[in-house]
């Protein structure tokens, strides 16, 4: 709702003083659209709620290379503070991370004091042992997860800011999920174990390569997250404790929002720029080749991060066949979600042309 | 006042006690928006959550209403049964009886989508503590059972 010229020029008073007092009030007429009255809905103030007319929905394209906040009038006088790459919509863009970034907020929670840490008691040393195996690979990945979203952030135009800001909370989530892992390790007589030879680098290093936002998330959020997601599950579903079980179940949650960013980038990516598809396509064939090579994927076979659960999901050493099987249950529960993802983001055609990977299609079946 | 699951009266009980804020566990909660349903049996649910509420039960007369669900959760009735039974003598889901390791341990699974869209079955995982805390709110309900005709 836009205020009348009238209504608007409502410091006569000021203006007179301004006069006889030599001052410069220029900066009084020098704003953005003005009258602007957002209401809280049920949900709060919400970023949905202050998407209002020209502040709303930024263009396809922006020149904006000062850090001028979105709908604010320009200075001919600024410097350019900022390189930014990202200033094509579709690099970026995606309907809802206003929503996504508003949900990362209300579900913040604390490693400190929201894991009930009393309820861990000595467990038997092949468990520990694969507890704290499990800990050194997570800290390890939750770094580099926080770090590759964080090379972003400077990089992306201010006209960009939704999805910008749900990065940022992206890295508060990341940086929790290490500090939380690692303080699972030191809390139960155990310690770090060996780091895996195979987390930061190979394709989990391959992400941070990305010069491309795009393939940079299709990486990440989809392929990468996608199997953390299923980790983190399994994590829960394995806790011999209730610290465990709230650990992965809030870490879940975290990651589940950090999956549905990428799904709604590729279907914002797909439905506006359909010629890129084809090269999305080719992150995807990598992505895909990395998750069932096993050395991004944990949950694939034969890594010291795959015994160390097989060993926590059948309860120990003696139980490693029964483990495994359940590990593979659960493979196939993570295959089928993925294709599902991959459908939902609007590049379902893979799985009809033969071009999917069909070992990771075995899974699935 | 016992109430029978599965029925609307028993989704009720659970939507005034998960609105009410009286459980203190609010630990990663935050704004809600779904429409869950709940399938038990022959017995078909829906329940909808809105910002930071249960706003609606509803009981659906065909399995194809499911159609409009973000994803419904399914278990055997003796299933549910079990984890009902767990929640209050735990005041809260033990260990085993979580809604994502019934969903794991389960060879079919407790989440599904009618429509197969991951996006929107994601919500299970995206809103999980939320949806635990409103099946925990059955700890405070005196639920009994109605004798089922299982196969
Ligand atoms: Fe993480
Ligand atoms: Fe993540």
């Amino acid at each position: 709702m836009t205020i009348s010229k009238e209504e608007l020029d409502l410091a006569p008073a000021v203006r007179e003083f301004g006069e006889d007092n030599n001052l410069d009030l220029s900066w009084l007429d020098t704003r953005g659209e003005w009258g602007v009255r957002a209401e809280p809905s049920k949900r709060g103030l919400t970023l949905g709620d202050i998407q209002l007319g020209s502040y709303g929905e930024p263009g396809d394209h922006s020149d904006n290379m000062t850090g001028r906040p979105r709908g604010a009038r320009a200075r001919n006088d600024a410097y350019r503070v900022g390189g930014y790459k990202i200033r094509s919509k579709a690099d970026i863009w995606l309907s809802n991370a206003h929503v996504l970034y508003e949900e990362s907020l209300q579900r913040q929670w604390s490693s400190a004091t929201d894991v009930p840490w009393n309820t861990i008691k000595p467990l038997p040393d092949d468990i520990e042992r694969a507890q704290c195996q499990l800990a050194t690979f997570l800290t390890e990945v939750e770094f580099v997860a926080a770090e590759v979203p964080g090379r972003w952030l400077a990089a992306t135009t201010p006209d960009y800011f939704e999805p910008r800001m749900f990065l940022i909370s992206q890295v508060m989530d990341e940086s929790r999920h290490l500090d939380v892992f690692r303080k699972r390790a030191f809390a139960n007589g155990g310690g770090l174990m060996q780091r895996p030879n195979v987390t930061t680098s190979g394709t989990v290093g391959s992400i941070d390569l990305s010069n491309d936002f795009t393939e940079m998330s299709s990486r990440l959020h989809i392929t990468g997250e996608g199997s953390v997601l299923t980790i983190f599950r399994m994590g829960e579903l394995m806790a011999y404790n209730e610290a465990e079980k709230t650990i992965y179940r809030l870490a879940a949650q975290d990651e589940a929002r950090h999956v549905a960013f990428g799904v709604m980038h590729l279907r914002y990516l797909a439905e506006t720029e359909p010629e890129r598809k084809e090269e999305i396509h080719c992150y995807l064939d990598e992505g895909e080749g990395a998750l069932v090579a096993g050395n991004q994927n944990p949950a694939s076979r034969d890594t010291a991060q795959s015994e160390a659960l097989a060993i926590l999901l059948g309860g120990g050493e003696k139980n490693f066949d029964e483990g495994y099987r359940k590990l593979m249950a659960v493979r196939k529960r993570q295959a089928r979600e993925y294709v599902q993802r991959v459908r939902s983001a609007g590049f379902g055609e893979r799985f009809e042309n033969g071009r999917a990977n069909q070992e990771l299609l075995a899974y699935t079946r | 006042m016992s109430v029978i699951f599965p029925s609307l009266n028993w989704f009720e009980e659970l939507r005034n006690r998960f609105n009410s804020n009286q459980r203190d566990n609010q630990v990663g909660v935050g704004t809600c928006d779904a429409l869950v349903g709940v399938a038990c049996g022959e017995k078909l649910f829906t329940v909808q959550f809105e910002a930071f509420e249960c706003t609606n039960v509803m009981e659906l007369e065909d399995e194809s209403a499911l159609e409009n669900t973000d994803f419904y959760l399914e278990l055997h009735p003796n299933d549910w049964k079990d984890m009902i039974i767990n929640i209050k003598e735990n005041n809260g889901a033990g260990l085993s009886f979580t809604l994502n390791t019934l969903d794991l341990e389960l060879s079919d699974g407790l989440a599904k989508s009618w429509t197969e869209d991951q996006y929107r079955q994601d919500l299970f995982f995206r809103f999980n503590q939320t949806f635990q805390y409103f099946f925990d709110a059955s700890a405070d309900v005196e639920t009994v059972f109605e004798e089922m005709d299982i196969a």
